[in-house]
């Protein structure tokens, strides 16, 4: 009732322009620490974002976001190995097969790989579903991990850093992110950990995990090879060869793959190689994937 | 959402293809974004980086004008943009395409006034970001390049999707022709599929190396890509604005395309 | 969100509800808070050597019914600014008294500049901006004709949403298609503004809100005219379409029940 009222007794004419408040915010060089965001002035703004971005339900939505798509992660005896595609789609268009999807959450290494083989301190986090939302918050959590280790003079644990994104896409429930990421470190308290959070606000620790449309192939491979106790020549070509079953068989993965391995003192890159030549050496060298014909 | 009590509902399984068939609630609103079509497309090069963009802007089938740019400068002393060092180009709903470059500019202004120093196209390119991701719920409905040059002289270009996930890349073509202009790029920039010849037999073939481009072949191939857009696509034409940024500074090139 | 692979990472139909399209829709059962009532038809305008000319007819239809004939739908704005709206009546007068604050709050403040067309348009512009971002948008389309600072003719539009374009000749509504051919027809690019004389424009206009009224079926035969020069605004209201010929009525065959 208030709102109705208010509604059609507002002055001849209001001030059009923006508040000072708002002007001040629109040139703010740094953006705002807290956490704002413009909602669409409608009854259901979760609907409304769904009619414009949902491609699943609507392939004809008129704004496509680029969505991420193949990732995994393990513990094994020598660390975490972790490994993803390199696509991003928006709709059936292929926006880009250069995505970086592991994305460093440390304040020591923003997001530029170190052409150095020296491991980088700092945790991993990994990026599945909106690429916008995996980018935004896996930025805000290296912000709040800083924070953390200027508040504590140490570095935060995996665990609580996890718990800082869990809870923060648990208050987002049902606005309408999407994000499926895994964060992967290794601390002195904990050893070797690994931990999945989504946009449900679920946060699972565990040994193995796949995330993305290209999950199911990739857990088939990984399964099946599994061992706690391998090498990490044998793990690290294991990440490969699931990421590799996965942009086989998904057609939304493919691009590159993307090997990380986190060790006791760091994370270390493996490469980000096109999957062709991968590709054609797992066939004709191994043999695998005998479905495919190597007739030119 | 895991669903671990109640009852699930008849979707919850996702195994049945069928639709649901209770109609949703239908609200009859103001639909708040219209596409203006045109392309933009950014390449790099070693010490330069060129962003070019056609200059139509339509409503449906109607041509509202011939002459209405979509690449602009950043951070300029004046209304003419002179002095900037960061170009940005928007494709899609022109309204939000204009406030969000008015909205960079006056960011990019404030920084200079209150650091005392331009910003870098690193910085530029993540506050773009998050001012993209200020309106995830009610987004921007535009296609953004950034184009400048890094710390070490060499061309910079960054691509955003309409929430503020961003890369940085070689080269980008974005709006309503990007499908027709990217694959050209990624075979004539990245020399994506492009093999050395002799170089050995079928999955031997070494594939051809990327490297920078020199200017005039880079400029070449804009034009190129925008002569052929227009061919085949009917949002695209006019004129084709293309700005070059090397370290003298911002050039503005324009160059006339078919008009029907 | 939902995790099988084939709509992986999307909205849940049992979280969301079903998917609504009613949010897509741009027609529909008219509101009252959100789409016009009242509304007036095109708006044609033209740039020539040394001014702009604009016309708008004086009716106010209420849906098809031709309901007011002598509204005034061109605005002066100080001694060199003229806008013309299209669309809803009730918002037109709205910005009219909005424009009037702006207008008197100028004239007492002591830096003495006023504003001009351009100005005018910026600030037209981020008003119907600010409420599309409301959903609330103000319904609608206008064109501004005058002189930016350098004193050059200066002729722009503005839509609901915010979208803005300028060209040499431009029109609203119905008229983007009935008087815009007819006057890129007359004044091609050949043919810039600067060739263009006083009453070249002015006969233009005439003719094409006769050829509207010919065709457009909420147009009317009285209209007015303004002509923006160095030597001021004059607005002619109550202006008759002349030298109508009704001879092409007689070839029209096959609507209805007359097929042939």
């Amino acid at each position: 009732m208030d709102k109705l009222v208010a509604q059609y007794s507002r002055p001849p004419h209001q001030d059009e322009f923006y508040s000072e408040q708002e002007q001040r915010e629109l040139t703010e060089s740094l953006p705002p620490l807290s956490l704002k965001f413009n909602l669409p002035p409608v009854d259901d703004s979760r609907a409304f974002l769904r009619a414009m971005t949902d491609d699943h339900s609507n392939p004809n939505c008129p704004i496509k976001l680029a969505h991420g798509t193949t990732t995994l992660a393990f513990r094994f005896q020598g660390g975490i190995i972790v490994a993803t595609d390199s696509r991003a789609t928006a709709g059936n268009w292929i926006a880009s097969q250069t995505v970086k999807k592991v994305i460093p959450v440390s304040r020591l290494s923003r997001g530029e790989d170190k052409p150095s083989n020296e491991p980088t301190p700092g945790l991993l986090g990994t990026m599945a579903g909106g690429a916008a939302d995996c980018q935004y918050w896996l930025r805000y959590l290296s912000q709040q991990c800083t924070l953390h280790e200027i508040r504590h003079k140490r570095r935060i644990t995996v665990a609580a850093a996890s718990k800082i994104l869990a809870n923060l896409t648990y208050s987002y429930k049902g606005m309408g992110l999407s994000m499926g990421t895994m964060l992967a470190g290794m601390t002195p308290q904990e050893g070797p950990a690994l931990y999945y959070i989504d946009s449900d606000g679920t946060r699972l620790p565990g040994n193995l995990f796949c995330v993305g449309s290209g999950q199911t192939f990739a857990y088939g491979v990984l399964d099946a090879n599994y061992k706690y106790d391998l090498t990490e020549e044998e793990a690290l070509e294991l990440g490969r060869r699931s990421i590799l079953a996965a942009m086989h068989r998904d057609a939304y993965s493919g691009g590159f793959i993307n090997l990380y391995h986190v060790k006791e003192e760091g994370w270390v890159h493996h490469g980000f190689n096109d999957m062709n030549p991968i590709f054609w050496k797992t066939k004709l060298e191994k043999g695998e994937f005998s479905n495919v014909t190597s007739e030119l | 959402m895991t669903t671990l009590t109640g009852q699930p509902s008849s979707e919850a399984i996702g195994y049945s293809f069928s639709k649901a068939t209770s109609a949703p609630i239908r609200e009859h609103s103001f639909y708040p974004y219209t596409d203006n079509g045109g392309s933009t497309l950014g390449i790099t090069g070693s010490d330069f980086a060129i962003l070019a963009g056609d200059t139509r802007s339509v409503a449906g089938y109607n041509i509202n004008s011939r002459y209405a740019p979509k690449v602009f400068k950043i951070g300029g002393d004046d209304e003419t943009g002179e002095g900037a060092h960061i170009l940005l180009s928007v494709v899609g709903f022109a309204a939000d395409g204009q406030a969000l470059k008015e909205r960079l500019d006056a960011v990019v202004k404030m920084y200079k006034y209150q650091h005392g120093k331009p910003m870098s196209v690193m910085a530029c390119a993540q506050r773009l970001s998050t001012i993209f991701y200020q309106k995830r719920f009610f987004p921007y409905y535009v296609h953004a390049i950034l184009a400048g040059l890094d710390e070490d002289g060499k061309g910079a270009l960054y691509s955003y999707d309409p929430v503020g996930s961003y890369e940085r890349e070689q080269c980008r073509a974005a709006g309503s022709a990007a499908s027709l202009i990217m694959p050209f790029l990624d075979n004539q920039v990245n020399f994506k599929n492009q093999y050395i010849p002799g170089s050995g037999e079928g999955h031997a073939l070494e594939p051809k190396k990327p490297e920078p481009l020199p200017r005039n072949t880079v400029e070449q191939l804009v034009r190129d890509a925008f002569t052929s857009a227009v061919e085949r696509h009917i949002e695209v034409g006019d004129g084709l604005q293309m700005m070059v940024i090397t370290k003298g500074g911002i050039e503005e090139i324009y160059y006339p395309l078919k008009k029907d | 969100m939902n995790h099988f692979p084939e709509a992986w990472g999307r909205p849940r139909d049992d979280v969301y509800g079903p998917y609504n399209p009613s949010y897509l829709q741009t027609t529909g059962p008219k509101t009252h808070t959100q789409s016009p009532a009242v509304t007036g038809t095109s708006v044609v305008a033209v740039k020539f050597n040394g001014g702009v000319a604009i016309a708008a007819d004086n009716l106010a239809s209420y849906g098809s019914l031709a309901r007011f004939t002598d509204v005034k739908r061109l605005r002066k704005f100080g001694n060199s600014a003229v806008v013309g709206f299209s669309g809803d009546v009730s918002d037109m007068q709205y910005i009219d008294r909005l424009l009037e604050s702006i207008d008197i709050r100028e004239n007492y403040s002591t830096h003495g500049n006023t504003l001009n067309a351009k100005n005018l348009h910026t600030y037209l512009s981020k008003v119907l901006y600010k409420r599309r971002s409301e959903f609330n948008p103000l319904w609608n389309h206008i064109l501004v004709a005058g002189f930016d600072e350098d004193k050059k003719p200066f002729l722009s539009s503005a839509d609901l949403l915010g979208t803005t374009f300028s060209a040499p000749h431009l029109a609203t509504g119905f008229g983007a298609h009935l008087a815009v051919p007819i006057l890129r027809r007359l004044f091609p690019d050949e043919k810039p503004a600067e060739a263009v004389s006083r009453d070249e424009a002015v006969a233009a206009l005439r003719e094409c809100l006769k050829v509207l009224w010919y065709r457009d079926a909420r147009s009317l035969d009285k209209y007015s005219i303004a002509v923006i020069s160095e030597a001021g605004i004059e607005i002619e209201e109550d202006q008759q379409i002349e030298a109508q010929s009704w001879a092409f009525a007689e070839a029209i065959k096959g609507y209805g029940a007359q097929v042939n």
